[in-house]
Protein backbone atom coordinates (compact mmCIF):
# COMPACT_ATOMS: atom_id res chain seq x y z
CA UNK A 1 0.00 0.00 0.00
CA UNK A 2 2.88 2.26 0.61
CA UNK A 3 3.64 3.13 -3.36
CA UNK A 4 -0.50 3.27 -3.84
CA UNK A 5 -0.69 5.59 -0.82
CA UNK A 6 2.18 8.26 -1.78
CA UNK A 7 0.54 7.97 -5.37
CA UNK A 8 -2.39 9.12 -3.76
CA UNK A 9 -0.75 11.56 -1.92
CA UNK A 10 0.85 12.97 -5.11
CA UNK A 11 -2.40 12.91 -7.21
CA UNK A 12 -4.91 14.52 -5.08
CA UNK A 13 -3.61 17.97 -5.77
CA UNK A 14 -4.27 17.33 -9.58
CA UNK A 15 -6.84 19.47 -10.35
CA UNK A 16 -7.82 17.61 -13.43
CA UNK A 17 -8.75 15.28 -12.18
CA UNK A 18 -12.65 14.78 -12.28
CA UNK A 19 -13.40 12.59 -8.59
CA UNK A 20 -11.28 15.68 -6.21
CA UNK A 21 -11.07 15.15 -2.57
CA UNK A 22 -12.12 17.38 -0.24
CA UNK A 23 -10.50 18.24 2.80
CA UNK A 24 -11.82 17.68 5.96
CA UNK A 25 -11.55 17.49 9.81
CA UNK A 26 -13.63 15.11 11.61
CA UNK A 27 -13.18 13.72 15.45
CA UNK A 28 -14.84 9.82 16.36
CA UNK A 29 -13.14 6.88 16.90
CA UNK A 30 -11.09 4.53 15.28
CA UNK A 31 -13.25 1.19 14.85
CA UNK A 32 -13.17 -2.06 13.29
CA UNK A 33 -15.01 -1.85 10.09
CA UNK A 34 -15.79 -5.85 10.04
CA UNK A 35 -17.22 -6.07 13.74
CA UNK A 36 -18.99 -2.95 13.13
CA UNK A 37 -20.18 -3.51 9.94
CA UNK A 38 -21.16 -7.34 10.21
CA UNK A 39 -23.29 -7.10 13.42
CA UNK A 40 -21.56 -10.86 14.12
CA UNK A 41 -19.67 -9.90 17.42
CA UNK A 42 -22.71 -7.70 18.67
CA UNK A 43 -25.19 -4.66 18.33
CA UNK A 44 -22.60 -1.74 16.60
CA UNK A 45 -22.58 -0.23 20.75
CA UNK A 46 -20.95 -3.29 21.86
CA UNK A 47 -17.86 -3.13 19.25
CA UNK A 48 -16.53 -0.05 20.02
CA UNK A 49 -14.50 1.26 22.80
CA UNK A 50 -12.42 -0.77 25.33
CA UNK A 51 -14.48 -3.29 25.61
CA UNK A 52 -13.92 -4.56 21.43
CA UNK A 53 -9.98 -3.24 21.58
CA UNK A 54 -7.96 -5.87 21.83
CA UNK A 55 -10.60 -7.73 19.03
CA UNK A 56 -9.94 -4.55 17.15
CA UNK A 57 -6.15 -5.29 17.24
CA UNK A 58 -6.81 -8.89 15.74
CA UNK A 59 -9.05 -7.84 13.16
CA UNK A 60 -6.75 -5.38 12.18
CA UNK A 61 -3.73 -7.25 11.95
CA UNK A 62 -5.90 -9.39 10.35
CA UNK A 63 -6.09 -7.23 7.34
CA UNK A 64 -9.58 -5.54 8.48
CA UNK A 65 -9.11 -1.99 7.32
CA UNK A 66 -10.84 0.42 10.21
CA UNK A 67 -12.74 3.58 9.88
CA UNK A 68 -13.56 6.70 11.40
CA UNK A 69 -17.15 6.68 13.07
CA UNK A 70 -17.73 10.07 13.07
CA UNK A 71 -19.35 11.57 16.27
CA UNK A 72 -22.65 12.39 13.97
CA UNK A 73 -22.52 8.18 12.94
CA UNK A 74 -20.67 8.80 9.65
CA UNK A 75 -18.09 5.89 8.72
CA UNK A 76 -15.11 7.02 6.61
CA UNK A 77 -13.38 4.40 4.99
CA UNK A 78 -9.51 4.53 6.22
CA UNK A 79 -6.92 4.37 3.71
CA UNK A 80 -3.97 5.85 5.31
CA UNK A 81 -3.26 7.53 8.27
CA UNK A 82 0.13 9.87 8.43
CA UNK A 83 2.68 8.42 7.34
CA UNK A 84 1.52 4.13 7.73
CA UNK A 85 1.08 3.02 4.67
CA UNK A 86 -1.87 0.23 5.19
CA UNK A 87 -5.24 0.97 6.04
CA UNK A 88 -4.49 -2.17 8.55
CA UNK A 89 -2.72 -3.54 10.74
CA UNK A 90 0.28 -1.14 10.82
CA UNK A 91 1.65 0.03 13.12
CA UNK A 92 -0.45 3.59 13.83
CA UNK A 93 -3.49 2.17 12.80
CA UNK A 94 -2.39 -0.68 16.03
CA UNK A 95 -1.98 2.34 18.26
CA UNK A 96 -5.18 4.35 17.43
CA UNK A 97 -7.45 1.19 17.76
CA UNK A 98 -10.60 2.36 19.45
CA UNK A 99 -9.53 5.46 20.08
CA UNK A 100 -11.15 8.84 20.17
CA UNK A 101 -9.12 10.74 17.50
CA UNK A 102 -9.55 14.26 15.20
CA UNK A 103 -8.19 13.66 12.06
CA UNK A 104 -7.54 16.20 9.06
CA UNK A 105 -7.57 14.57 5.78
CA UNK A 106 -8.93 14.38 2.60
CA UNK A 107 -12.46 13.16 1.55
CA UNK A 108 -13.24 11.02 -1.13
CA UNK A 109 -16.85 10.06 -1.57
CA UNK A 110 -17.22 7.53 -4.16
CA UNK A 111 -20.40 4.80 -4.61
CA UNK A 112 -21.85 5.82 -1.38
CA UNK A 113 -18.41 5.42 0.53
CA UNK A 114 -16.72 8.20 2.47
CA UNK A 115 -13.03 7.34 2.22
CA UNK A 116 -10.30 9.64 4.00
CA UNK A 117 -6.68 9.72 3.55
CA UNK A 118 -6.03 10.89 7.26
CA UNK A 119 -2.51 13.72 6.78
CA UNK A 120 -2.75 14.24 10.43
CA UNK A 121 -3.91 13.09 14.07
CA UNK A 122 -4.50 16.80 15.12
CA UNK A 123 -5.59 15.25 18.78
CA UNK A 124 -5.67 11.84 20.21
CA UNK A 125 -7.87 11.62 23.17
CA UNK A 126 -7.04 7.86 23.66
CA UNK A 127 -10.15 4.98 24.13
CA UNK A 128 -13.05 7.21 25.64
CA UNK A 129 -15.24 5.32 25.44
CA UNK A 130 -15.75 2.43 28.12
CA UNK A 131 -17.68 0.18 27.06
CA UNK A 132 -16.24 -2.90 29.34
CA UNK A 133 -18.13 -1.86 32.11
CA UNK A 134 -21.68 -2.51 29.95
CA UNK A 135 -19.96 -5.31 27.84
CA UNK A 136 -16.94 -6.59 29.38
CA UNK A 137 -14.75 -8.33 26.88
CA UNK A 138 -15.91 -8.63 23.12
CA UNK A 139 -16.18 -11.05 22.23
CA UNK A 140 -14.85 -12.99 25.37
CA UNK A 141 -12.37 -15.68 23.14
CA UNK A 142 -10.65 -12.16 21.55
CA UNK A 143 -8.67 -12.60 25.03
CA UNK A 144 -6.98 -16.05 25.08
CA UNK A 145 -8.01 -18.18 28.56
CA UNK A 146 -4.24 -18.04 29.79
CA UNK A 147 -4.20 -14.70 29.49
CA UNK A 148 -7.53 -13.51 31.43
CA UNK B 1 -11.59 -12.02 15.30
CA UNK B 2 -12.74 -13.40 11.58
CA UNK B 3 -12.50 -17.28 11.51
CA UNK B 4 -14.98 -17.71 13.76
CA UNK B 5 -17.29 -15.22 11.63
CA UNK B 6 -16.61 -15.52 7.91
CA UNK B 7 -19.44 -17.18 7.47
CA UNK B 8 -21.54 -14.52 8.98
CA UNK B 9 -20.79 -11.80 6.30
CA UNK B 10 -24.31 -12.32 4.46
CA UNK B 11 -25.30 -10.37 7.90
CA UNK B 12 -23.57 -7.40 7.52
CA UNK B 13 -25.76 -4.62 7.89
CA UNK B 14 -26.34 -2.61 5.31
CA UNK B 15 -24.32 0.21 4.23
CA UNK B 16 -25.96 3.34 2.67
CA UNK B 17 -25.34 2.93 -1.25
CA UNK B 18 -25.64 5.81 -3.26
CA UNK B 19 -28.21 6.00 -6.36
CA UNK B 20 -26.41 7.61 -8.41
CA UNK B 21 -25.51 7.58 -12.13
CA UNK B 22 -21.97 5.60 -12.86
CA UNK B 23 -19.27 7.72 -11.16
CA UNK B 24 -15.85 9.41 -12.55
CA UNK B 25 -12.68 8.02 -12.78
CA UNK B 26 -11.08 7.11 -10.32
CA UNK B 27 -8.75 9.94 -8.78
CA UNK B 28 -5.70 8.47 -8.86
CA UNK B 29 -3.87 5.87 -11.20
CA UNK B 30 -4.36 1.95 -9.98
CA UNK B 31 -3.96 -1.33 -11.70
CA UNK B 32 -2.23 -2.54 -15.60
CA UNK B 33 -0.58 -5.39 -16.74
CA UNK B 34 0.21 -8.83 -15.33
CA UNK B 35 1.21 -11.99 -16.90
CA UNK B 36 0.62 -15.17 -14.08
CA UNK B 37 -0.57 -18.72 -14.12
CA UNK B 38 -3.96 -19.73 -12.50
CA UNK B 39 -4.76 -23.18 -10.61
CA UNK B 40 -5.28 -25.08 -13.81
CA UNK B 41 -1.49 -23.99 -15.10
CA UNK B 42 -3.00 -21.44 -17.46
CA UNK B 43 -1.53 -18.19 -18.63
CA UNK B 44 -3.78 -15.28 -17.44
CA UNK B 45 -2.91 -11.37 -17.63
CA UNK B 46 -5.13 -9.10 -16.68
CA UNK B 47 -7.68 -9.08 -19.37
CA UNK B 48 -10.56 -11.69 -18.99
CA UNK B 49 -10.64 -14.22 -21.53
CA UNK B 50 -14.45 -14.30 -21.80
CA UNK B 51 -14.11 -10.27 -21.47
CA UNK B 52 -16.13 -10.40 -18.02
CA UNK B 53 -15.44 -7.79 -15.38
CA UNK B 54 -13.34 -9.47 -12.70
CA UNK B 55 -13.49 -9.10 -8.83
CA UNK B 56 -9.81 -8.72 -8.10
CA UNK B 57 -8.47 -9.32 -4.68
CA UNK B 58 -4.38 -10.09 -3.05
CA UNK B 59 -4.18 -12.32 -0.78
CA UNK B 60 -4.35 -16.80 -0.05
CA UNK B 61 -5.96 -19.35 -0.61
CA UNK B 62 -5.62 -20.73 2.97
CA UNK B 63 -5.41 -16.98 4.37
CA UNK B 64 -7.05 -16.80 7.95
CA UNK B 65 -7.39 -13.04 8.33
CA UNK B 66 -9.15 -10.86 6.41
CA UNK B 67 -9.20 -13.13 2.94
CA UNK B 68 -11.60 -15.51 4.80
CA UNK B 69 -13.75 -12.39 4.94
CA UNK B 70 -13.44 -11.06 0.94
CA UNK B 71 -12.95 -13.99 -0.82
CA UNK B 72 -16.60 -15.53 0.31
CA UNK B 73 -17.77 -12.09 -0.23
CA UNK B 74 -16.20 -12.15 -3.99
CA UNK B 75 -18.14 -15.53 -4.43
CA UNK B 76 -21.53 -14.34 -3.00
CA UNK B 77 -21.18 -11.12 -5.21
CA UNK B 78 -20.48 -13.27 -7.98
CA UNK B 79 -23.21 -15.23 -7.30
CA UNK B 80 -25.69 -12.12 -6.51
CA UNK B 81 -24.60 -10.57 -10.00
CA UNK B 82 -25.46 -14.13 -11.64
CA UNK B 83 -28.68 -14.03 -10.74
CA UNK B 84 -29.14 -10.79 -12.44
CA UNK B 85 -27.75 -12.35 -15.46
CA UNK B 86 -24.05 -10.89 -14.88
CA UNK B 87 -21.50 -13.28 -15.15
CA UNK B 88 -17.97 -11.86 -13.17
CA UNK B 89 -14.97 -13.44 -12.40
CA UNK B 90 -13.54 -13.72 -8.66
CA UNK B 91 -10.08 -13.47 -9.03
CA UNK B 92 -7.22 -13.65 -6.52
CA UNK B 93 -3.65 -12.89 -7.00
CA UNK B 94 -1.60 -14.51 -4.05
CA UNK B 95 0.88 -12.72 -1.68
CA UNK B 96 2.50 -15.85 -0.57
CA UNK B 97 2.97 -18.28 -3.32
CA UNK B 98 5.09 -20.56 -1.12
CA UNK B 99 1.88 -21.79 0.42
CA UNK B 100 0.00 -20.83 -3.09
CA UNK B 101 1.46 -23.15 -6.30
CA UNK B 102 -0.60 -24.24 -9.20
CA UNK B 103 -0.98 -27.65 -7.22
CA UNK B 104 -2.19 -26.32 -4.16
CA UNK B 105 -5.05 -23.49 -5.00
CA UNK B 106 -7.34 -25.38 -6.85
CA UNK B 107 -9.27 -26.95 -3.68
CA UNK B 108 -9.49 -24.45 -1.30
CA UNK B 109 -10.82 -21.74 -4.07
CA UNK B 110 -13.00 -24.43 -6.03
CA UNK B 111 -14.46 -24.33 -2.28
CA UNK B 112 -15.47 -20.98 -2.53
CA UNK B 113 -17.04 -20.70 -5.97
CA UNK B 114 -16.38 -22.41 -8.99
CA UNK B 115 -15.48 -19.66 -10.70
CA UNK B 116 -12.69 -18.44 -8.69
CA UNK B 117 -9.24 -17.78 -10.22
CA UNK B 118 -6.28 -18.33 -8.40
CA UNK B 119 -3.16 -16.68 -9.86
CA UNK B 120 0.58 -17.46 -8.52
CA UNK B 121 3.80 -16.81 -10.52
CA UNK B 122 7.83 -16.45 -10.01
CA UNK B 123 8.89 -13.38 -7.73
CA UNK B 124 9.22 -11.22 -10.42
CA UNK B 125 5.78 -11.67 -12.31
CA UNK B 126 4.18 -11.01 -8.94
CA UNK B 127 5.76 -8.03 -8.08
CA UNK B 128 4.96 -6.55 -11.42
CA UNK B 129 1.22 -6.94 -10.13
CA UNK B 130 1.66 -6.03 -6.98
CA UNK B 131 3.35 -3.11 -7.86
CA UNK B 132 0.64 -2.27 -10.68
CA UNK B 133 -1.74 -2.10 -7.36
CA UNK B 134 0.48 -1.02 -5.28
CA UNK B 135 -0.24 -3.95 -2.42
CA UNK B 136 2.09 -4.83 -0.03
CA UNK B 137 2.31 -7.37 2.35
CA UNK B 138 3.99 -8.21 5.55
CA UNK B 139 3.98 -11.43 8.32
CA UNK B 140 1.36 -10.01 10.66
CA UNK B 141 2.18 -12.92 13.07
CA UNK B 142 2.74 -17.15 13.25
CA UNK B 143 -0.95 -19.27 14.03
CA UNK B 144 0.30 -22.27 15.47
CA UNK B 145 -2.69 -24.07 13.22
CA UNK B 146 -2.31 -22.06 10.15
CA UNK B 147 1.35 -20.51 10.11
CA UNK B 148 2.42 -17.64 8.78
CA UNK B 149 -0.26 -14.75 8.50
CA UNK B 150 -0.10 -11.86 6.60
CA UNK B 151 -1.50 -8.57 6.91
CA UNK B 152 -1.56 -6.93 3.54
CA UNK B 153 -3.71 -4.88 1.34
CA UNK B 154 -7.34 -5.79 1.72
CA UNK B 155 -9.24 -3.93 -0.89
CA UNK B 156 -11.50 -5.05 -3.88
CA UNK B 157 -10.80 -4.24 -7.28
CA UNK B 158 -13.57 -4.05 -9.87
CA UNK B 159 -11.78 -4.58 -13.37
CA UNK B 160 -13.77 -4.19 -16.61
CA UNK B 161 -13.25 -7.14 -19.34
CA UNK B 162 -10.07 -5.71 -20.67
CA UNK B 163 -8.32 -5.40 -16.74
CA UNK B 164 -8.80 -1.77 -16.29
CA UNK B 165 -9.72 -0.50 -12.71
CA UNK B 166 -13.05 0.24 -12.69
CA UNK B 167 -13.10 0.83 -8.76
CA UNK B 168 -12.57 -0.37 -5.04
CA UNK B 169 -14.73 -1.84 -3.17
CA UNK B 170 -14.15 -2.37 0.58
CA UNK B 171 -14.37 -6.10 1.92
CA UNK B 172 -16.39 -5.14 4.46
CA UNK B 173 -19.63 -4.56 2.60
CA UNK B 174 -22.19 -7.24 2.54
CA UNK B 175 -22.80 -8.91 -1.10
CA UNK B 176 -25.94 -6.62 -1.78
CA UNK B 177 -24.08 -3.45 -1.21
CA UNK B 178 -21.26 -4.56 -2.99
CA UNK B 179 -22.66 -6.30 -5.75
CA UNK B 180 -24.99 -3.04 -6.07
CA UNK B 181 -21.56 -1.12 -6.42
CA UNK B 182 -20.33 -3.32 -9.59
CA UNK B 183 -23.90 -3.00 -11.08
CA UNK B 184 -23.20 0.94 -11.29
CA UNK B 185 -20.16 0.38 -13.41
CA UNK B 186 -21.72 -2.28 -15.66
CA UNK B 187 -25.25 -1.77 -16.02
CA UNK B 188 -26.52 -0.67 -19.37
CA UNK B 189 -27.56 2.25 -18.24
CA UNK B 190 -25.54 2.97 -14.98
Amino acid sequence: MRQLLSLLSCCLALPALASEGTRIQVTGEIIDTWCYYSGVMGPPDAVRGSGHHTCALWCSAGGIPVGLLAEDGTVYMVLKIGQDAQSAGGDTQLTLAAHTVTADGMLYERDGQNYIIVNDVVEDADITLRTHEDYGVVPPFAVPEDAR
Amino acid sequence: MLRPIAAGLLACASVAQADSPRPATLPFALGGAYSLTDQHGAHRSQADPQNHAQLLFFGYANCPGICSAAMPLMADVTDALAARDMAVTPVMITIDPARDTVDTMAAPLADLHPAFVGLTGDTAALQAAWRAFSVEHNLAYVDPEHGPVYSHGSLIYLLDGAGVVQTIIPPVLDAAAAAQIVLTYTAPNG
